[in-house]
C-alpha cells in the first residue's frame, strides 16, 4: 500500500513535476512576492524597503486619477467585448457557409493576431493621425478632419476599434469551431419546419453556441483588461493622459513616478477586479449552456 | 510505455539543457574574459534619434578593438525609456553603458560607477565648466558629451522671404517684437510658428523655463520648486510664469498645428519645418539629426530666445536655455570590473579619437563641449547655439536635474490640455500646483 502510494507520488512528480515547478516559479511566487511588495515602500533606485502596511492601498483609493482610469478600463473592456464578439459571431457565421475563397478570408481576418500589438498600434496610429485626416480634409468629412488620437472621446473609440479588430479574427476561429459542432440535422429539421435565417440563429445556433460564447467573452475580457502594448503604441496615454488603461497607468506609476509599491497595489486591485468579473461571467454563462 | 518514458526523458533532458544554457550565457563573459579577453558591453541609449549612428559607431570601434563588442539597446523617441531602463536594473541585467538624462542618473546615482577619480582627465580635455556642470552632488557620475540649446528655431529662407528683407534675430527682444514679427509673417501668407504637441516639448522644455528663469542660480530655482511643493508659491501671481504663458498664448495663436495641435508626429513636424512650410519651430538644435540628412530641404537656420516679457533687459529675453541634458554613465550594479574598464576606455576613445568625434559631431550632430574637436559640423543649428554660449547668453536649466522623473508627463499633459484649449489658465495653474504638492506627499 505504502509502496503503491510512493510510486504514485513518484509518477506524479515525473509527469507533473515540471509543470508544477514552472507554475510556481512564474505564477505563484511572483504573485505572492508582488503582494508582499505592496506592503512596503520599495523603489528601484534605493533598493531598500520597509513595511508601510496598507498605506499604499490607502493612497490608491484616494487617487482620483486611478479610479477614473479603472472606470475607463471597464468601459473599454465592455465595448471591446461587445464589438469583438458580435463581429466575430457574424463573421464566423458568414464564413461557415462554404462560400468560395472562405479559407483565404478566414486567414485574412485572423492575420491581425499574428502581428504584435506594438506594430499594430503604430500602423493604426499612422492611419488615425495621418491617413484619415488627409481623406477627411480632402472630402470635407468633419469626423475625420482631425486626428482621432488627439481628441479624448475619439481616442477612446480608436482604442476600442483597434482592439476589437484584432480580437475578431481570433474569436471568429473559436466560433467557427463551435458552429461546425452544431448537428446539421437540427438545422435541416428547423428548415423543414419553416424557420427562416433569423429564427435559425436565435433558436438553434445561438443556444448551441453558448459554450463558445463563454470562452470568447472570457478571452476578450481578460485580453481587454490587460491591454498594454496597444495602448502604448496607439495613444501612449494621450491626449494629455486621458487614455491610460489600468495596466498602462500601473507601469507609469511604478516605473516612471518611481512609486513601485503604489503601482503594485494598483496591479493587485486590477487583478481582483478582473478575476471577479471573469469568474462571475463564466459562472453565469455556464448555467446557460444547453445540450443538443 | 517504454516509448513514453523515452519521450519524457528526452523532454527532461531538453529542459535541463535549456536551463544550463541560461546560466552559461550569463556567466560566459566572465569565463571568456580570462581566456581570450573578449568583452561584451551593452549600451542603453535614450538619444533615440541617433540609434543607427550609435550602432554604426560600435561596429567601427569593434574593428579597432576586436575584443570589445558593444550592443545597442535602443529606445523609441518619446517612448517608455525610463521604464525600459528600470526593468533592466530590476532584472539584474543592467546595461554596462547608458546614455541617460541627467535627472535619471541623479535618481539612480548609487547604481552607477563613481568616476570622480577620473575627473582631472576629463577636465583637461573638456571646455571650461563642461565637467563642472555635469557634477551631481559634487561627484562625477556621468560624462558629458553634448551641449544642447533650444528656443525658437527659424528657417532663414522662409523668414527672409516673408519679411522681404534679411531677418535680424537680435531685433526680437520682447514679446511685442515677436508678436509684430509673427503678424508680418502671417500677413505674407506663411504660418509663423509650430509647437510640437508632445508633453516632453511643452512640459520639459517650455514650462521648465518658468522655474529656470526665477534666478540665474540653479540652487534658487530648485528652492522655488521646493516652495511650490510645500504650497508656499502663489504661482498664478508669479510674473515669470505668467509672462511665459503669455508668450505661450502668442505661440498658440499663431500655431501652424492649431487645427489639430496634439498630433505630435516628430518626423513630420521636423520635415515641415525643414521644407519651409512654417517659419519658426519651438525645438532645439537636436532636430538636425532628423533633418540634416534629408534631401531638398533648406540649409540655413537660426535660433532666437523665447521672450517672456516686454522689457528687453529681463533675464532670459536675450538668452537661450542650454544644458548638458544627457550623460554617459557606467553601471556599477551588475557589471564586471573588466566591463567597466572597457566602458571607460570606450568613452575616452569616443571623446578623443577622430572616429569618435566624427560620429558624435558630424553624424549625430552633437555639439561637443571638448577641446581640440577638429571635425567640422554641418549642424548650423548647433553653430547658432554655440554663438550664444560663446557670448555667455545662456540660461542654465540645471533645475531639471532635480525634478522628479514623471514631471514632464504630468506637467506636460496639463500644458497640452491648455494648448488644445480644453482648460483655462487658472485651472492649468491649479493642476500644476496640485502635481507639485502631490510630489511632496510621496
Amino acid at each position: 500500500m505504502v509502496k503503491q502510494k510512493q510510486k504514485n507520488i513518484g509518477t506524479f512528480l515525473f509527469f507533473g513535476g515540471p509543470a508544477v515547478f514552472v507554475f510556481f516559479a512564474v505564477v505563484l511566487v511572483p504573485l505572492a512576492f508582488g503582494f508582499y511588495l505592496t506592503l512596503t515602500n520599495w523603489n528601484m533606485s534605493s533598493g531598500q524597503h520597509r513595511f508601510v502596511w496598507l498605506k499604499n492601498y490607502k493612497q490608491v483609493f484616494s487617487d482620483a486619477s486611478y479610479l477614473s482610469q479603472l472606470w475607463f478600463t471597464l468601459k473599454y473592456a465592455f465595448f471591446s467585448v461587445i464589438f469583438s464578439n458580435a463581429g466575430a459571431f457574424f463573421l464566423g457565421l458568414s464564413l461557415n457557409r462554404g462560400m468560395k475563397g472562405q479559407s483565404v478570408l478566414r486567414t485574412g481576418f485572423f492575420t491581425p493576431n499574428l502581428i504584435g500589438g506594438l506594430v499594430l498600434g503604430y500602423l493604426w496610429q499612422i492611419l488615425f493621425s495621418q491617413v484619415l485626416p488627409y481623406i477627411g480634409r480632402k472630402y470635407g468629412l468633419p469626423l475625420f478632419a482631425t486626428s482621432w488620437l488627439s481628441d479624448t472621446g475619439r481616442a477612446f473609440w480608436a482604442l476600442v476599434i483597434v482592439n476589437s479588430w484584432q480580437l475578431i479574427g481570433y474569436l471568429m476561429i473559436v466560433y467557427i469551431a463551435g458552429f461546425v459542432n452544431i448537428p446539421s440535422d437540427l438545422l435541416e429539421a428547423a428548415e423543414i419546419d419553416g424557420a427562416g435565417g433569423i429564427k435559425k440563429i436565435t433558436s438553434i445556433i445561438l443556444p448551441l453556441s453558448v459554450s463558445s460564447i463563454t470562452i470568447c467573452v472570457f478571452l476578450a475580457l481578460s485580453r481587454s483588461f490587460l491591454t498594454y502594448d496597444l495602448n502604448l503604441a496607439l495613444t501612449n496615454g494621450g491626449p494629455y493622459g486621458s487614455t491610460e488603461l489600468a495596466s498602462f497607468h500601473i507601469v507609469q506609476k511604478a516605473f516612471l513616478s518611481n512609486q513601485y509599491g503604489v503601482g503594485q497595489a494598483e496591479a493587485v486591485i486590477l487583478f481582483i477586479v478582473v478575476a471577479a468579473i471573469a469568474l462571475t461571467q463564466s459562472f453565469l454563462m455556464k448555467k446557460m449552456e444547453v445540450e443538443a | 510505455m517504454k516509448r513514453q518514458i523515452f519521450l519524457i526523458s528526452g523532454i527532461y533532458l531538453l529542459c535541463i539543457f535549456s536551463f544550463t544554457g541560461c546560466t552559461k550565457s550569463s556567466g560566459s563573459t566572465k569565463s571568456r574574459n580570462s581566456s581570450d579577453k573578449e568583452i561584451k558591453l551593452t549600451f542603453f541609449n535614450t538619444s533615440a534619434e541617433v540609434n543607427n549612428q550609435f550602432s554604426e559607431l560600435f561596429d567601427v570601434y569593434h574593428q579597432s578593438h576586436p575584443n570589445v563588442t558593444i550592443t545597442l539597446i535602443p529606445t523609441p523617441i518619446g517612448g517608455q525609456q525610463i521604464q525600459q531602463f528600470q526593468s533592466l536594473i530590476a532584472s539584474k541585467n543592467p546595461a554596462t553603458l547608458a546614455n541617460l538624462d541627467i535627472g535619471t542618473i541623479y535618481l539612480y546615482k548609487n547604481k552607477f560607477m563613481d568616476l570622480t577619480s577620473e575627473k582631472d582627465y576629463f577636465e583637461n580635455i573638456s571646455q571650461q565648466d563642461a565637467v563642472d556642470s555635469a557634477l551631481l552632488d559634487g561627484k562625477l557620475i556621468g560624462i558629458p558629451y553634448t551641449v544642447q540649446g533650444y528656443g525658437l528655431l527659424y528657417n532663414k529662407r522662409v523668414v527672409d522671404t516673408a519679411l522681404g528683407t534679411t531677418f535680424d534675430p537680435s531685433s526680437i527682444k520682447t514679446r511685442n517684437d515677436l508678436e509684430a514679427l509673427f503678424k508680418k509673417i502671417s500677413q505674407a501668407g506663411v504660418p509663423p510658428v509650430m509647437i510640437h504637441g508632445a508633453n516632453w516639448s511643452v512640459g520639459a522644455h517650455y514650462l521648465t523655463l518658468a522655474y529656470a528663469l526665477q534666478s540665474p542660480d540653479v540652487a534658487k530655482d530648485v528652492q522655488f520648486v521646493t516652495d511650490m511643493e510645500n504650497g508656499k508659491v502663489d504661482l498664478g501671481k508669479n510674473a515669470i510664469y505668467s509672462g511665459l504663458l503669455d508668450t505661450f498664448d502668442l505661440l498658440k495663436k499663431y500655431n501652424y498645428r492649431k487645427n489639430d495641435p496634439l498630433v505630435a508626429d516628430y518626423a513630420k513636424d521636423c520635415l515641415d519645418f525643414a521644407s519651409g512650410k512654417v517659419a519658426f519651430f519651438f525645438m532645439g538644435d537636436w532636430v538636425w539629426s532628423q533633418i540634416g540628412s534629408l534631401e531638398g530641404i533648406d540649409r540655413e537656420y537660426g535660433i532666437i530666445p523665447v521672450p517672456v516679457s516686454n522689457s528687453p533687459d529681463d533675464y532670459g529675453n536675450s538668452r537661450i536655455p542650454v544644458s548638458e541634458p544627457k550623460l554617459f554613465a557606467i553601471d556599477n550594479s551588475g557589471s564586471t570590473p573588466e566591463q567597466q574598464a572597457a566602458a571607460v576606455d570606450f568613452i575616452k576613445w569616443l571623446l578623443t579619437s577622430a572616429e569618435g568625434q566624427a560620429a558624435l559631431v558630424s553624424k549625430m550632430g552633437f555639439n561637443m563641449p571638448y577641446k581640440g574637436v577638429t571635425v567640422k559640423s554641418d549642424n548650423v543649428l548647433s553653430a547658432a547655439v554655440s554663438k550664444y554660449i560663446q557670448s555667455g547668453k545662456t540660461i542654465s536649466i540645471g533645475v531639471m536635474t532635480y525634478l522628479p522623473a514623471d514631471y514632464y508627463t504630468a506637467t506636460g499633459d496639463s500644458m497640452l490640455k491648455y494648448l488644445a484649449g480644453k482648460t483655462d489658465r487658472q485651472s492649468l495653474t491649479n493642476e500644476l500646483l496640485a502635481y507639485w504638492e502631490s510630489v511632496a506627499a510621496r
